[in-house]
């Protein structure tokens, strides 16, 4: 054996060594971070796996005559008659598309009102900022209820708004009860959730890029639209998501100032656990409802995630 | 530009500076940070609107123009490239802005990226660039727009050392190459003296001199611009006459220009002028003073000496060359120079 290729065993065997070393590292590291982070699995595994597999597995289950649910005679009957309802235009149909609009409208409405917030609140001082940021959360210090019902007060008939309006002589409005009460009421339970990711985009965009397009003969405008919108498209996919989500679902805002007049998902799934006591369809609409979001989650944040 | 003044509140950054900066020029804007010579260069880009005074561009007056307003593009320290764009649509940006038809857009852009060597890189994102290559696109995104000057911001500052060295020669040959004023922002002297036709030196706000590479370097106006281009000894003294200046330890020196009779004076006297010989053997129709080597700093290609007279320390450096005498700690030495190897600058 010759002492070149002697050298080379030698270095090949330290190479060797030291990636062993850089893997025991890694794997020690990883080992540390599930210690940290088992809190957090155990609750969630606790409160949210558990009770979404008890969800899935209701959903199989059969509904007995008497109102109960019978845990054997698996089926997927619950399914079923929901795709009927949805191919046959039924009222589950008439229900999700109007949940579905009602969420939709909320999330563009608060995408239009946060943005300009968001972008404001971002570009001034940190006094400024923080003091902005605390006026988001300070709804957050009262019950959510309770600021439902405080909404009722204010648009109901004799109310202050319906006050205001007479007074400058657009006559007495009676909102409460109806669709715009229930966009209203969703934008203002919803809007910190679409500003504070809009916020943290926002805030991060390094403002020499702007600079540099400024100098590039592009208007203020165009700057908006060519470089800060795309940057902070991460925390407009995000703000949609946390807004559209909740929405979707919401129970007590539509029931409050909705009135119970129409049918909303959550309303819908509400009543078919409690009132028409047939847990497998409520089961199904619930765990549907979530692959639906889920899987739309995974999607946005992968295409974000690619973009940026 | 004339009396261009910017304050910031209370602070005064940019204190009337007046200055001509020629058509296809490569000028350099050297000073220490925080002198203004970043706020300077940002409100000929017109990213700061100046307080007072009078900036003009080829004749036209643009002091409070927006930036998309101005013929004129940036180069920025840290090449601001936008990261949610490939490299082809970076460069496109200021003629897309310009609303230029898209077919001269496309040859244009190809040309641009020629120019500065990143042919097939068109596609990728500035992430997925080393760090010159993203400079060489933050020049081209400017170059594009053939602008009639073009402003570098610490271009180089994010380079490691063999690459900017490297850069430095094609900013220049580029420069020459393309034609267009360039106006070079830097805190590091030498890479102005090694770039640039003409250099202004500032500090806090002030112009202080502005001449060419050799001009800023041999005759410096005072010790702040002597200290900051290169390294210099300061003999402090007294003029006695036109060409005759009383150093503070009595000897008398002859230099090519003192000034006034009875000024308080300082003698810029440059470390590689500085001659050592063993003690007494200076030519005695020059200059000399006596001193002790109180510490020796080998750096390579050269040796720097600092050496204790009974009033100050000097420092020396001498070329590590093998018909240099080498010196050690404690040896006693001669100092001399020229006449004409001082420059005198108010003491």
């Amino acid at each position: 054996m010759s002492i070149d290729s002697l050298d080379q065993a030698a270095i090949d065997e330290s190479v060797r060594l030291g990636e062993d070393v850089e893997r025991q590292v890694a794997k020690q590291d990883r080992r540390r971070g599930f210690l940290l982070a088992l809190p957090a699995y155990f609750y969630m595994v606790l409160f949210f796996v558990i009770p979404l597999l008890i969800v899935f597995v209701y959903s199989f289950a059969t509904r007995e005559s008497s109102g109960g649910t019978a845990l054997s005679g698996w089926n997927l009957d619950s399914y079923q008659k929901l795709w009927d309802e949805i191919s046959g235009r039924g009222t589950f149909y008439d229900v999700l598309v109007r949940s579905g609009m009602m969420a939709l409208i909320t999330t563009v409405i608060c995408l239009l009102v946060g943005y300009p917030f968001a972008y404001f609140a971002a570009t001034r001082t940190p006094t400024v900022r923080n003091l902005m940021l605390v006026a988001v959360m300070i709804p957050f210090w009262t019950n959510f209820l309770v600021r439902n019902y405080a909404w009722r007060l204010l648009l109901s008939a004799g109310g202050p708004i319906s006050s205001f309006t007479e007074a400058i002589g657009l006559g007495e409005t009676d909102l409460l009860f109806t669709r715009y009460a229930v966009v209203l009421g969703l934008t203002y339970s919803f809007l910190p959730f679409m500003i504070l990711p809009l916020y943290a985009s926002i805030e991060r965009i390094d403002w020499r890029l702007v600079e540099a397009s400024r100098d590039l003969y592009s208007t203020g405008w165009k700057s908006l639209t060519k470089v800060v919108f795309p940057l902070s498209l991460p925390g407009i996919i995000a703000g949609s998501i946390l807004v559209f989500v909740p929405s979707l679902g919401a129970y007590v805002t539509p029931e409050i100032l909705g009135g119970g007049t129409e049918t909303y998902l959550g309303s819908y799934i509400v009543k078919q656990f409690l009132t028409a006591r047939n847990w497998p369809a409520g089961a199904s609409v619930s765990f549907i409802l979530m692959v639906v979001m889920l899987s739309a989650t995974v999607v946005y944040f992968r295409s974000g995630g690619k973009n940026l | 530009m004339r009396a261009l003044t910017k304050r910031f509140d209370d602070v005064v950054a940019v204190d009337a500076v007046d200055l001509d900066i020629a058509d296809g020029e490569f000028f350099a804007l050297l000073g220490p940070s925080g002198c203004g010579k970043t706020t300077t260069l940002r409100m000929i880009a017109g990213l700061e609107i100046p307080s007072a005074g009078s900036l003009k561009i080829f004749g036209d007056e643009v002091g409070t123009l927006p930036p998309n307003k101005r013929p004129v593009n940036t180069v920025f320290q840290n090449y601001a490239l936008f990261p949610h764009m490939s490299v082809a649509d970076n460069v496109a940006f200021g003629l897309k802005m310009q609303k230029v038809p898209k077919a001269d857009v496309a040859s244009r852009v190809a040309e641009a990226i020629g120019l500065v060597r990143l042919g097939g890189m068109e596609q990728r994102r500035p992430s997925q660039l080393s760090g010159g290559q993203q400079q060489r696109v933050a020049l081209a995104r400017a170059l594009v727009n053939r602008p009639k000057v073009l402003l570098l911001d610490e271009p180089l500052a994010a380079l490691d050392l063999k690459l900017r060295q490297g850069m430095q020669m094609e900013l220049k040959s580029l420069q020459r190459e393309v034609g267009i004023t360039f106006v070079f922002v830097t805190h590091d002297q030498e890479e102005a003296l090694s770039m640039a036709d003409r250099i202004g030196v500032m500090g806090d706000g002030v112009l202080l001199q502005v001449g060419t590479p050799e001009d800023i370097y041999d005759s410096p106006v005072n010790q702040f611009v002597a200290d900051f281009i290169g390294r210099s000894n300061f003999l402090p003294g007294t003029v006695e006459a036109e060409n005759l200046v009383c150093l503070s330890n009595g000897s008398r020196i002859t230099v090519g220009h003192a000034g006034a009779v009875g000024d308080a004076v300082a003698v810029s006297l440059r470390p590689e002028r500085v001659r050592m010989e063993n003690l007494g053997e200076a030519p005695e129709d020059r200059p000399t003073l006596e001193g002790v080597v109180q510490s020796v700093t080998f750096l390579g290609n050269s040796i720097v000496y600092q050496i204790a007279l009974d009033w100050l320390t000097i420092e020396a450096r001498t070329e590590n060359r093998p018909s240099v005498d080498r010196r050690d700690v404690g040896e006693s030495v001669s100092i001399w120079w020229r006449d004409d190897a001082v420059a005198v600058v108010p003491g």
